[in-house]
């Protein structure tokens, strides 16, 4: 096995197994790190807890919900406005943040009536609201609160309210990735099933693991929309509580995120009998292979067509801009769980950098399995890095760029790396064919800004040169480009808007029939 | 001879493990029903032989199915050399790699995980 071992963690030998270097001629038989385990002592993980993850994760981007946790406000304000799942009803969710605010002498006489309290106080505070969800954390599990209870109690006192409960408090799972599981579960389990709801098309689909980072969820919607298909549910981003309780009338659960997200989709298929179909919506061959494959299953593959050969159209020669300005730059992919895969082989292909490491905080074997498979040999693969070995990989790959989390993205700025937040994005949506030429666009303003060029500085003791002038990114990264390139009539940059969102909201759809209830009129 | 079918398989094998991940669900049991209706399908394509698709599980399974054919026809021109026989040679071979890979192989410790 080509397990690779950290100066830094030779102190913590139970390590050396969490990281691999993928050699020649190996396949995953021989190259997978170990993964979903507890965090070992004395190793300063950079994982959320399982209380993060189900609030922060999935169920905070329900947009018409008000979003309460049960425990100490730090638990609240930590999981609070951090990632940028925005929302068409004017970002509601994102807004305001809810707590119990217990204390010690809760702890020691119990909060379920300061819970009871807090629920009315929020309902009446926001009187057009009618759903909740409710999270324990480990105060509040600790000491044993009925939260079931007493959403009961005040379910039957206000008739017209709904209150999901999320039992995951922060101790109860690995990383965040336990929460994910357990949230997805309790939703199924007490939620889906009990809203009937509106079918308008022939073509059903709730659109899963979808999380509407800056504004994601929209951009693929308005695809969907465009070929006739009714998008039931999404879970959860820009989601709306009532239509994720209609989830079971799907025809088909499409899945995005399965790292967070294909529990939900199992237990469908179990329960409901409703395929699972895993797409890719980054990347214009994965997001035109998704397209195509979702038209195919409802025989409305010609309209996948026409959207992937226009957006193709309109967008591939602003990808290829920067694809020739980025060729061969050195990347660390060091997302959370799923993007490791979801991007891994993409941005080499369509954006020609190299790949030089992937890493998981939360991810499971499954995740290093997909991802493994999709970098290139000699990438080095870790699973839950602490900080130290973040910086011992950085100063042994020295990529010109970091994909990853705002907390060690900060270590990599010190250490004068450019970094891209992988979580919340720079200027997204990065899904879809223009979100796509966005990423791009941000990878390359990172690695040719000038301010980049101008921290290498260290004005407390390096000489600065008069005739140093201020250079733009093209001054930069163009220097070694051909004249072919350079002067090219076909390729351009990012020609899109500010907001690419504003054109998508309020937009009408045509009324697609189905090809069959067409032929018989 | 041999050399050269265990090559294409190589090569069809390079193609999943990049592009698709239908191959990658959480469970033995789930990845085994994935593989065997994927790819079973995929043979039937190239085969030219009729697909069920009447449930919507199988329907799923072709739609995948259809995509990797496509890919492999277009990117593997030897494909078109092959007969039929060969052809469900080399599914059988590309099949069993997989499994392989996936799940007898397979260094992934939650494969057999008895709940999701
Ligand atoms: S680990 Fe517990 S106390 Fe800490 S944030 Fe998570 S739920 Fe709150």
């Amino acid at each position: 096995m080509p397990y690779h071992e950290f100066k830094c963690s030779k102190c913590i030998p139970e390590r050396k197994k969490h990281a691999v270097i993928k050699g020649a001629g190996e396949d995953l038989t021989s190259a997978l790190p170990l993964g979903y385990l507890n965090t070992i002592p004395g190793s300063i993980s950079e994982r959320g807890c399982a209380y993060c993850g189900a609030k922060h994760v999935i169920g905070t981007p329900m947009k018409d919900v008000i979003h309460m946790s049960h425990g100490p406000v730090g638990c609240t304000y930590d999981t609070w406005q951090t990632k940028r799942y925005i929302s068409d009803n004017d970002n509601f969710q994102l807004k305001y943040t809810y707590a119990t605010d217990m204390k010690e002498k809760h702890i020691i006489f119990g909060a379920e009536k300061l819970l009871k309290q807090n629920i009315i106080e929020a309902f009446k505070a926001f009187p057009n609201i009618k759903r909740m969800t409710l999270y324990q954390t480990c105060a509040s599990a600790l000491i044993g609160d009925d939260i079931n209870a007493i959403a009961q109690e005040v379910m039957d006192e206000m008739p017209d309210v709904d209150i999901f409960v999320c039992n995951s408090p922060g101790f109860g799972g690995p990383s965040q990735s336990g929460g994910h599981h357990k949230i997805n579960i309790a939703w199924i389990n007490q939620k889906v099933g009990n809203v009937e709801p509106k079918i308008t098309s022939d073509y059903v689909i709730n659109y899963v693991g979808e999380y509407n980072i800056q504004g994601d969820q929209e951009v693929m919607v308005d695809y969907f929309k465009r070929m006739g298909i009714q998008v039931l549910s999404t879970f959860t981003g820009n989601g709306s509580y009532d239509d994720l309780r209609a989830m079971h009338r799907a025809h088909l659960n499409v899945l995005e995120c399965a790292r967070s997200a294909e529990y939900i989709c199992n237990e469908l298929k179990v329960r409901y009998g409703t395929p699972r179909l895993d797409i890719d919506g980054f990347g214009f061959e994965p997001l035109s292979a998704s397209l195509r494959k979702v038209g195919l299953f409802f025989g409305i593959e010609d309209r996948a067509q026409a959207i992937i050969d226009e957006e193709t159209a309109r967008w591939k020669p602003e990808l290829d801009w920067y694809k020739e300005r980025l060729k061969g730059k050195k990347v660390c992919l060091w997302p959370g769980g799923s993007k490791l895969w979801h991007w891994a082989h993409v941005i080499h292909e369509e954006m020609g950098v190299e790949v030089v490491s992937v890493y998981t905080k939360f991810g499971h074997q499954g995740d290093m399995e997909k991802g493994i498979s999709r970098c290139e040999e000699g990438a080095l693969a870790i699973d839950d890095p602490n900080e130290l070995e973040g910086i011992e990989a950085m100063e042994m790959l020295k990529p010109d760029i970091i994909f990853t989390g705002k907390r060690p993205g900060e270590v990599a700025k010190k250490l004068r790396i450019p970094y891209l937040n992988a979580h919340a994005y720079h200027n997204g949506p990065w899904k879809g064919y223009e979100g796509w030429v966005r990423f791009a666009r941000d990878i390359y303003n990172a690695i040719y800004s000038p301010i980049h060029q101008l921290a290498f500085v260290d004005i407390s003791k390096d000489e600065i040169s008069s005739d140093t002038k201020f250079l733009t990114q093209k001054m930069i990264s163009d220097v070694n480009l051909s004249e072919e390139v350079t002067s090219s009539s076909e390729l351009r940059e990012y020609t899109g808007k500010y907001d690419s969102l504003a054109k998508l909201r309020g937009k009408t759809y045509p009324d697609l029939t189905s090809p069959k209830q067409s032929a018989a009129v | 001879m041999e050399d050269m079918m265990n090559d294409r398989i190589g090569q069809l094998v390079d193609y999943i493990m990049k592009k698709c991940l239908w191959q990658f669900h959480s469970r033995s049991w789930d990845r085994e029903k994935q593989n065997e209706g994927i790819l079973t399908k995929t043979m039937q394509l190239l085969c030219g032989e009729p697909v069920e698709t009447g449930t919507p599980t199988d329907k799923c399974y072709w739609v995948d199915a259809v995509c990797l054919a496509d890919a492999f026809k277009t990117r593997y021109l030897w494909l078109a050399t092959m007969d039929k026989a060969e052809i469900k040679l080399l599914m059988q071979g590309l099949k069993d790699r997989m499994d392989y890979l996936t799940i007898t192989g397979s260094l992934n410790e939650e494969l057999n995980d008895p709940h999701y």
